[in-house]
Order: structure tokens, then sequence, then C-alpha cells
């Protein structure tokens, strides 16, 4: 990561932040917001992943669908979905120089959920983000974020991107 | 507490033809009687598709019931299911649930098996028993059959032939699900923990979908003409027409629901087999639905996607978007139905009964005529369960 200036590095941790601060507050506008127009965003099993299977969780493979996403998640299955509340914890772990437009950087992660019918917490799953960031502007944005899960059975079904 | 008397039944079956006692998804008693009468009684269970494991030495892990089983692609072209155990000391074999190997080695005392499941190689040998014979010693092959390149399993040695066990109302869909000639490619898994006891989420209706599914109504899918078929023996096979709206105004981007296909009236088939395996292609997707019960408790699903090997890249993406963001565990049309399975789990902790109604003309007379979103089409395979575990009606 020597490379990589402090500023760089600190206007990714930012994006990584509002990313996380939106799901965990179900605020679906600003997590869109976190993706520019080129933007894409899948969520996959590691064992598709590393056998090249494209079949995803979730795949959104242009901006019109991750706004279709939040229309998903706020319009379409909010009265029969059992909410629950997530906590996202990641871990910077990589950056490289630009490439593509963009920086590569990966993070891992892992997100615990609360229901709210028992209140009590486990783990919803585990992995990697893979992201290719857009600098050029003030803020910076996601142009793809692969999110890649270890846990290929999920323990239950997901509501909302992770 | 006083311990249940040996000659008392486990529970009574109501006696009206659409209830099914509560107790069913709950009592934990069940499963090891499920265990014997179903999943290793006379019932067939698809493992594998030939895509899943397209080349020799290709093997794809599985359960039967509790028991640990793998499919492998032979050097002869055969796939072959085994038992997972090491005919030694029973050790397992497989450790991941999929992979290629050359040969199955066991790591306890080096016995080597090939993909076709015979030993090759036991070291000192010369000390075994005096009538010792590798020939005795193959991997414990299961009885199975192939239907459109998708292998199933049976333990009997009872139970009838694939295709008379299916019907025709069941296997004449399945081939079309299947490509019509089983020339499938895999494009990838969707695997979920649904919390429901496994008759709980296989207990999925005609009746529900446009009223649960919030997204039939938002897309303009209107009702399309369709049928429903159920056989004696609980398997059940839905076929409908597919009316794609002109314009999908709720979504900024509805190529996602395109048909490709070429024929719109049986642009939905929804099979499934008893016990609990589900298989669909609906709209373009093409889409086996593996099912393991966990014990009495939760039941893990393997949603296995295909595309076939004529589709050209356009088809191809197609269905790979398709597939990703409709039907499964995180899907816009389906995500409500894994809602359901948990919550019926929930609810079914209390007293009484469960009570069909949708369909259902006669409460003391089990019906095989069945229309399109009825949800009496289930009875028949309530009516089968009940009979195969042995629980008498209520006088
Ligand atoms: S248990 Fe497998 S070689 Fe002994
Ligand atoms: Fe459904």
């Amino acid at each position: 990561m020597s490379k990589i200036s402090a500023e760089i590095i600190q206007k990714i941790e930012q994006l990584n932040r509002d990313y996380i601060c939106a799901l965990d507050a179900l605020d679906m506008p600003t997590w869109l917001a976190c993706f520019n127009k080129r933007g894409q965003y899948t969520f996959i099993a590691e064992e598709n992943y590393r056998r090249n299977l494209p079949i995803a969780f979730m795949l959104d493979d242009c901006y019109e669908r991750l706004q279709d996403r939040v229309t998903q998640v706020v319009d379409i299955q909010s009265d029969s979905t059992e909410h629950y509340q997530t906590r996202h914890f990641t871990q910077l772990t990589s950056v490289t120089a630009p490439e593509d437009g963009g920086y590569r950087a990966e993070f891992n992660f892992s997100v615990y959920y609360t229901r709210r019918d028992t209140n009590q917490t486990q783990l919803l799953c585990v992995g990697r983000y893979f992201d290719l960031i857009d600098i050029s502007n003030a803020c910076a944005s996601y142009i793809d974020r692969k999110v890649v899960t270890d846990t290929n059975v999920l323990p239950r079904y997901i509501a909302y991107p992770v | 507490m006083a311990n249940q008397r040996n000659d008392e039944p486990l529970l009574i079956w109501p006696k009206k033809y659409n209830e099914v006692p509560k107790a069913v998804f709950e009592m934990e008693e069940l499963w090891p009687k499920e265990l014997n009468a179903i999943f290793y009684g006379e019932e067939w269970h698809p493992i594998v598709h030939h895509a899943e494991i397209p080349n020799p030495g290709d093997y794809k892990a599985a359960e039967l019931g509790e028991m640990p089983i793998f499919a492998v692609h032979g050097e002869d072209g055969e796939i072959r299911v085994f038992q997972n155990t090491c005919t030694h000391r029973g050790t397992a074999l497989i450790t991941e649930c999929s992979g290629n190997k050359k040969e199955f080695e066991c790591p306890y005392h080096r016995w080597l098996f090939s993909p076709q499941g015979e030993l090759v190689g036991c070291p000192n040998s010369q000390e075994f028993t005096a009538d010792f014979d590798k020939k005795d010693f193959s991997l414990h092959q299961l009885r199975s059959e192939e239907f459109c390149g998708l292998h199933w399993v049976t333990m009997s040695d009872k139970t009838p032939p694939l295709k008379d066990y299916l019907g025709e109302s069941f296997y004449e869909p399945l081939g079309r699900i299947l490509g019509g000639d089983g020339r499938l490619k895999l494009i990838g898994y969707q695997k979920i923990m649904y919390n429901c006891n496994w008759k709980a989420y296989c207990d999925n209706d005609g009746y529900h979908a446009p009223l649960l599914h919030k997204a039939f109504a938002l897309l303009n899918w209107q009702g399309g003409k369709g049928f429903q078929k159920v056989t004696e023996n609980g398997h059940l096979a839905f076929e409908s027409e597919i009316k794609v709206p002109d314009k999908v105004e709720a979504l900024k981007d509805a190529s996602v629901l395109d048909f490709k296909g070429t024929d719109t009236s049986s642009g939905s088939i929804v099979l499934m087999s008893f016990p609990l395996t589900v298989f669909s292609k609906h709209m373009d997707m093409l889409n086996v639905r593996y099912a393991f019960p966990r014990g009495p408790k939760g039941t893990e699903v393997h949603y296995a996607y295909f595309t076939h090997e004529d589709d050209d890249d356009e088809m191809i993406r197609h269905r790979i978007r398709q597939s990703s963001n409709l039907l499964g565990p995180c899907g816009l049309v389906s995500m409500e139905d894994a809602s359901v399975f948990s919550r019926i789990d929930k609810g079914n902790k209390t007293p009484g009964n469960a009570i069909f109604q949708k369909g259902v003309e006669d409460e003391y007379k089990l019906s095989f005529t069945v229309k399109q979103n009825d949800e009496s089409g289930n009875l028949p395979r309530w009516e089968h369960y009940r009979k195969i575990m042995g629980f008498e009606r209520e006088k």
C-alpha cells in the first residue's frame, strides 16, 4: 500500500464508511449514492466466484439495476420481510495503483444481524469486498463493488445488500 | 414426566382430508421415522445433473437423509453415486462439496479407489484375512437412474423404475425444464438454510403466488392460463402461460424480466417431486432446487442454475441476470416465500390443525382434480406422507 497517498486511502475508507453506515441505517438512497453512473454491484458466493460460475445472489450490472435494488427493498418487499438490524465490520486489506481509471481496494467484512422477534444476534456472512473506485471528483464513488461471501450457505434469506 | 407408552401412536391424523396437524412440522420424534420411511425408503431423490460434473473425475458431495454420499463422473463416462465412506473402517472419502480427482484415497490407511469405485490399492494386504479379495471392497454404490442428464438415487430395491415413479404428467415437463435433451451447462448455485421443517418448505402452494408475491402485481404480471397436475404419490406439476407486460412502470431496467424463449403458453413450469425437490423453468431460468433436511429443524436448499448448450452469448447473459435476481433466496419475485417458511415454523408451534380451503370441494374425499391456483394440490402429497408414515386417521 506504500505508494498510495494517505489522502487517497482516507477517501477510500470514507466511501466504505458511508456505504456500511447507510446499510446499517437501511438508508437505501445513501447506499445508492455511493455508486457513480457506471456503478455495478454484485453479491456472490465464494464457491461460484472461485469456480468462475457467474450466478450471484444479487447482480446489479448497471445503474438502473442499482436503482431497482432500492425500489425492491423500499417498496416491493417491505411488508413481507422479517426485518433485521445489521452491523457491518470491515477492514481495509489492500489498495493498488490506478487502473481502468480507478483504484482497486479490498476489504474483509463480517456482518452480524439482530432479529427483531428474538432480539438475538448471529453472524449473517463473512467475506471480502473487491472494489473499483473512482476518485477523480471531490468525493470517491464505486464503479464496481463485488461482495464475495465465504459463507456459501446463507443462514437465512438476505433482504438487503451487504 | 411420563414416558410415552410404546403402543401410543406418535400422531393421530385428522378425519378431514384438508386438515394437517400442525404438530407434524414441530415434533422432533418424527425425524428418525421419516428417515426410514421416506429418505431411506421407496422414493427417488435427484442428486446431480451431468452438467455439474461434466468431466471424468469430477465429483459432487450430497446427503441422502443423514447419509453422506457423492456422485462421481467415471473414466468410462458413467456417473455413479456412492456412500461417502471408505470400505475399510468407514472414514469419509470426500471432504469438499465438489472437485476433481483421478483417484480417491482414504488418508487413514491409504486404501485407494478409482472414480469407478473399485478398490485398486490397500497397503500390507498380504497380512489381511485369508479370503480377502479387493473385489469385495468396492465403494458402496447406490441404485441410480438418469433422466435428461439428471441422476436420481434410491435406497430401496422395491422403488419402481424412475419414469413409472414420476409419471408422465411429471417427467414430460421435467424434460422441458432440463432443456428438452439434458444438454445443459451449469452457471452456478445459490445456497441457503431455511429456518423451517422440510415439510413446511415443500408445502408451498398454487394459491399464494399472486397474493403473497407483491412483485406480481407491481410488475403487472397478469395470471395467464394454466393448470396443475398431481400424482397419487405426491408429485405436483404446475404449468402456466407467461404474459409479459409491454411496460413495467415500477422498474428502471425491466430487461431482467424479458422472456426470450419461444413459447409463452408454457412460460412457467414449476414441479415438486416427493419428498422435497423443486424444479422450475420460469421465463428463461432453468433451475433445480436440491433440498436437504438438516434434521427436524432447518432445510438447506441448493438452487442450481443452468444454460443450454445451444444458447448464444446474449441468451447466456440474460439467463445469468434473470437467475441471479428473480427467483432465488434474495430474488425480487420470490423472497417472500423464504419469509413465509420461517413464519410457518413459528406459527405452527400452536395447537390444532392447518386447514386447506382453496379448491377443496369435499373435506372427506381426496380429489386429484385441481385448478391452477388451488392449494388442494398439496393434499395428495400429505395423504402419501400419512400413509407411508403409518398414521391412522381419527375415527
Ligand atoms: S479407514 Fe480408510 S483406509 Fe482404513
Ligand atoms: Fe411463492
